[in-house]
């Protein structure tokens, strides 16, 4: 093993002119452990050096050492805003390794649909209440969480946790939707359109929202393609890529879906993009409503991958040892490599998994969304006030369980 | 170092990539690390305009023993409709490096490829030649190793020098063996011992 440690760099040199300012890592508007170094000329930000790592947990390395199944507990928990995203990306990789794709049933896609589309809503209220702390709009804080409320209680009723439901598996999902649960949707579809007016009112024309967010932080499409930034944040500045239209997964070319773009490119058109996405997700939500009124399987009817139904355990002892099997020993996956993504909330979340054919994943290699799109503060901060630091940093929505995975 | 995590790497699945026909819809590529440079410039001159993901892959055992990954995507920069953006491509090109080998960066091509870079150096201990600021991302400065090495211990190396018991170690669970984490042939050894009368 090559001993490499590179000394601490210095990471900007400064000058007569220009001062060093290390803002972060404990700092309240950086949604997290980010430090950014920077030069600054008075108010001025001269050069901004994002430093990561504060979070780094070492998931990849920990997945290496797990069952398929168990890896996902880790990997649920990158994006701890958008744990369902994870999980449907990690799934949909392993089920194309062991080339189930195919058997899914068709009620599991519209469920996964659902709880994606549900997340992404959940992410969002939060992206939007911690943007508007930023700039001082405590009261939209209220309002969003109160929404994502209801959502993790839903998330809850299916999956059994709030936060990390674990809720979407391989070969499909871990129990159909409760008794109940179905109303409670429909509940949630009808409050949301008031909601959602209410928090556009209170910040759409607000006018020192406004100020702070028009021609803040913009990226040029062709800058924003060069940071490789996707998501909301791509979509902002005019390029319309959106995974679910250009590599559809899960049925998502069968529903009536568009996708919001601006051309500005700025805080604000980040902002409305990711109001326009939330609208648009209640609508795909609506549509997977339609299609859950008929019952169905959930899991894949493939004995190597899903655990017998619970009933039969204390009934069959063949079931009794598959179930044990699975459980003590997991299952093979056969060799090979995949690259499979999904949109999450932040952007094109990706998996290259490579499987040697054991029970374990060889390597797991995140696309993670956050990462890139922080990654273009570099190009944006500069010649800005560091105050508006604070709204491009919050307009680019990192999460840094991802960041720094 | 001494490793734990070393999985049973059966002869034939030294190389997954290349046992089975492609299951995404990239189009996969290998490229020597000479070629590399050239090959992304010309994917780039022919509208692969996005660098999705650089990453890296460690194959111990096998010559070379990196797979470096470079995820490409078709994507014009001024598409505002989605009719316009229709399907686009990727492409996936996989260069061997051998260890104490190093790239060439193309962190001048793309600036996403800055971070992505650092990143396989602090994990995998990969050099790119001509990057600006190559120095660590995730782990400190000061760190010794690079975690996703294959023969870097799970536990860290502090950690992996007080030994733990055999029932304990959870990488010695390999499908075919009884869930206690001992080996088939460990666990026979003790029934013949019982059954001989043996200490």
């Amino acid at each position: 093993m090559t001993l490499s440690a590179t000394p601490p760099p210095e990471i900007i040199a400064q000058t007569e002119n220009t001062m060093v300012l290390s803002m972060g890592p404990q700092h309240p508007s950086t949604h997290g452990v980010l430090q950014i170094v920077l030069e600054i000329d008075s108010e001025n930000v001269v050069k901004a050096d994002p430093e990561i790592g504060y979070l780094h947990t070492g998931i990849e390395k920990s997945a290496e050492g797990l069952f398929w199944t168990q890896a996902q507990t880790v990997i649920e928990r990158m994006d701890y805003l958008a744990p369902s995203s994870n999980a449907l990306c990690y799934a949909l990789a392993v089920e194309k390794l062991l080339g189930i794709t195919e058997g899914i049933p068709e009620r599991a896609q519209t469920i996964r649909v659902l709880i994606g589309e549900l997340t992404r809503i959940a992410s969002h209220c939060v992206w939007l209440g911690t943007h508007g702390i930023d700039l001082g709009a405590i009261s939209v804080f209220f309002y969003c969480f109160d929404l994502r409320e209801n959502i993790l209680d839903l998330q809850e009723a299916a999956g059994g946790a709030r936060m990390h439901p674990n809720y979407v598996r391989v070969g499909g999902l871990n129990g159909d939707l409760p008794d109940g649960y179905l109303a409670r949707l429909d509940a949630l579809i009808e409050k949301f359109p008031g909601r959602m007016r209410e928090l556009r009112g209170l910040l759409q024309a607000n006018p020192i929202f406004q100020d702070r967010t028009i021609d803040i932080g913009v990226l040029t499409p062709e800058e924003a393609v060069q940071w490789n930034v996707t998501g909301p944040s791509l979509r902002a500045s005019g390029v319309a890529y959106d995974v679910r239209k250009a590599f559809p997964y899960c049925g998502y070319q069968t529903y009536d879906l568009e996708i919001p773009t601006r051309t500005e490119g700025d805080a604000y058109a980040r902002f409305l993009v990711r109001l326009d996405e939330m609208d648009q997700s209640i609508r795909l939500i609506e549509q997977t409503r339609r299609r859950l009124d008929t019952p169905g399987p959930v899991m894949i009817d493939d004995p190597k991958v899903a655990l017998p139904p619970k009933e039969t355990i204390a009934l069959s002892m063949e079931a009794l040892i598959h179930h044990f099997k699975l459980i003590s020993e997991g299952f093979r996956v056969p060799p090979g490599d995949v690259y499979q993504s999904v949109e999450s909330p932040r952007g094109e979340l990706g998996y290259y998994i490579v499987s040697n054919g054991e029970n374990k994943p060889y390597r797991i290699r995140t696309r993670p969304p956050s990462m890139y799109n922080l990654q273009a503060l570099k190009g944006i901060a500069p010649g800005n006030l560091i105050a508006d630091l604070v709204v491009m940093i919050g307009s680019l929505d990192p999460v840094f369980g991802e960041v720094d995975r | 170092m001494p490793s734990t995590q070393v999985p049973p790497i059966a002869g034939a699945a030294i190389d997954p990539p290349s046992l089975r026909p492609p299951i995404d819809d990239a189009v996969i590529e290998r490229a020597a690390p000479s070629e590399l440079r050239s090959r992304l410039e010309t994917l780039k001159a022919g509208g692969y305009a996005m660098l999705l993901d650089l990453g890296a892959v460690d194959y111990l055992g096998r010559a070379p023993r990196f797979d470096v990954v470079y995820h490409l995507l078709a994507l014009a920069a001024k598409v505002a409709t989605v009719v316009e953006i229709g399907t686009p491509t990727r492409v996936r090109i996989l260069c061997g490096v051998d260890e104490g080998q190093s790239l060439p960066t193309v962190s001048d091509l793309w600036k996403s490829a800055d971070w992505a870079e650092r990143e396989v150096y602090d994990l995998f201990g990969i050099r790119f030649d001509g990057h600006p600021d190559l120095r660590r991302i995730q782990m400190p400065y000061d760190w010794v190793g690079h975690p996703l090495r294959k023969d870097y211990p799970m536990r860290g190396p502090a950690l992996e020098r007080a030994p733990r018991p055999a029932f304990a170690n959870k990488t010695n669970v390999v499908a075919g063996s009884p869930p206690s984490g001992r080996t088939l042939e460990a666990l026979q050894e003790q029934v013949k011992r019982v059954r001989e009368g043996r200490p």
